[in-house]
């Protein structure tokens, strides 16, 4: 298949990077942009690096409602995840060793909190609806005086619902427990304001935004100030948080994809949620088929679907002429099926042939249309030879 | 072109499977199954048969493309096939040459009982 014909719809995975974007990352690489280094404020090289990236910073730090000094860059929310997460528990580990989470979260949070777990830390993990929301009360309900921490996506990667972050963080407040919040899948697709969501710890990214790969932020809270163990240790960059020369190039992306973003926010979530309605009315019309996640309180621009009677593999590979994951794309090359949609209550059957679209910036209606008459196509063929008692299973 | 995990055989099947569906229930037609799709794997298999031969093969299937294409595959080698045959039919012929990877070979084995299932549907028909 030539990949230049394929029509991107994968951008909950990861977004194309802006042009303008690009530019500005071009202009820092060249000798008239940022060849010093940020921490070397004895010459102009390295003050003007510096003068890049806390550009950048209040460029994020504006995007999502917060003071410049409290953004923390890092390699992207992996690790943005991994220093909240850690970062929190082992520095309370003497107060009390309980966190809360849920079942739906990305590896990037369930791994470091299984790893907690190993360490003789214990996790209540909260169990979403079927619509994929996890109510406040539920969070109210696993609090203890012991809870050090209560971590909880904004948007979920693979279904796109959205939690009630405010609501959430409010419990969180009146009880004392820090509230760290994965914001990569809502940064420029949902207003973010740290202060009115009442949150303390907010991982970002730049690739999911149209910035660059590798480079990512956490928001910490400082007043009242958080207290959190660095995960790497070196030249004591980022207040000792994260030590490391800064990137500076990435860092110039991701504050000009964080700008650009909330300044188009609104005309860009109008324009991809009607596109995505376009698709969601196309693919409905084949019949056999079920949305994943909720039908209102869901993200601009994702579709999870499940086709009945289809194995996923066939359908992602009948569909290849669009780029779309098979469950999320983090973990695609397993062949267990998504632990989201199975802690949806989704049947094996039935979260096996689920398919994730994404839709963003650059998506046109014609090529929603071409998608739709793919999707029909080849749903209708793969259908056309498929067991009777997979058809019949699957409407039980 | 992009590469895939598939071969250029199984490609060719899995676009064009040969003899998909079933025949009607029919005193010359033997039928069969073996798998589940919430397993991951189904086959539905059946056969108009004339004096000791397999004249018509039809199949459906639940799976991935290899297991498409081993369907599609396998309603072609059958036709013409004794009952002797079927019960000797191993999943080995269809993993050789469709080059299955080695984690995917237990599905051509719920292939192989679809298979042994219609031999003995077949025997006991006479």
């Amino acid at each position: 298949m030539n990949t230049v014909t394929t029509i991107y719809l994968d951008y909950a995975a990861s977004t194309p990077v802006d042009p303008r974007v690009a530019d500005v990352m071009i202009e820092c690489l060249r000798p008239s942009g940022a060849q010093g280094n940020p921490s070397s404020a004895g010459h102009e090289y390295g003050r003007r690096a510096r003068g890049m990236v806390e550009k950048a910073r209040a460029q994020v730090a504006a995007a999502i409602g917060a003071r410049p000094d409290c953004i923390v860059w890092t390699s992207g929310a992996t690790e943005s995840d991994n220093l909240a997460i850690f970062g929190v528990a082992r520095f309370n580990a003497d107060r009390g060793r309980h966190l809360v989470s849920s079942k739906t979260e990305h590896k990037a949070v369930l791994d470091p909190l299984k790893q907690l777990e190993r360490e003789g830390f214990e996790v209540t993990w909260l169990k979403p609806a079927a619509d994929g929301i996890v109510r406040p009360e539920q969070v109210r309900a696993a609090l203890r005086p012991d809870t050090q921490l209560v971590s909880l996506m904004h948007v979920n990667n693979e279904i796109g619902v959205v939690q009630d972050i405010a609501a959430v963080g409010a419990i969180c407040r009146e009880r004392g427990v820090p509230f760290h919040v994965d914001a990569a899948q809502s940064a420029g697709k949902l207003p973010l304001n740290v202060e009115t969501m009442n949150v303390d710890l907010m991982s970002l990214t730049a690739h999911k935004i149209y910035g660059p790969k590798g480079v990512g932020a956490l928001y910490v809270r400082r007043k009242p100030p958080l207290g959190l163990q660095p995960l790497i240790y070196g030249g004591g960059q980022e207040h000792g948080l994260r030590s490391g020369t800064l990137a500076t190039h990435q860092i110039v992306g991701m504050g000009l994809a964080f700008e650009i973003a909330e300044r188009e926010r609104e005309q860009d979530v109008e324009r991809i949620c009607a596109l995505r309605d376009q698709l969601w009315a196309g693919i409905a019309s084949i019949g056999d088929v079920e949305l994943n996640g909720h039908p209102r309180d869901c993200v601009a621009g994702l579709l999870n679907i499940s086709f009945r009677g289809i194995e996923g593999e066939s359908l992602q590979f009948a569909l290849r002429e669009l780029a779309v994951s098979a469950g999320a794309a983090c973990s695609s090359a397993s062949e267990e099926a998504s632990y989201v949609l199975r802690a949806l209550g989704r049947s094996d059957q039935l979260a096996q042939s689920s398919l994730r679209f994404s839709l963003g910036r650059f998506t046109t209606a014609e090529q929603i249309e071409t998608a739709i008459a793919a999707v029909k196509r080849e749903v209708t063929r793969l259908r056309s030879f498929s067991p009777q008692a997979a058809n019949a299973e699957k409407k039980s | 072109m992009s590469e895939t995990p598939y071969s250029p055989l199984v490609v060719e099947h899995f676009g064009h499977p040969r003899n998909v569906g079933r025949f009607a229930p029919a005193a010359d037609v033997i039928t069969a199954s073996a798998g589940d799709p919430e397993q991951g794997v189904r086959f539905d298999l059946s056969a108009r048969v004339h004096g000791d031969r397999i004249v018509a093969m039809r199949f459906e299937v639940y799976g991935c493309p290899h297991c498409i294409a081993a369907g599609s595959l396998l309603s072609e080698r059958l036709q013409g096939a004794t009952q002797e045959q079927l019960r000797r039919w191993s999943w080995r012929e269809a993993s050789d040459e469709l080059e299955f990877p080695p984690d995917k070979r237990g599905r051509l084995l719920v292939l192989e009982d679809a298979v042994h299932a219609l031999a003995t549907q077949w025997q006991r028909r006479q």
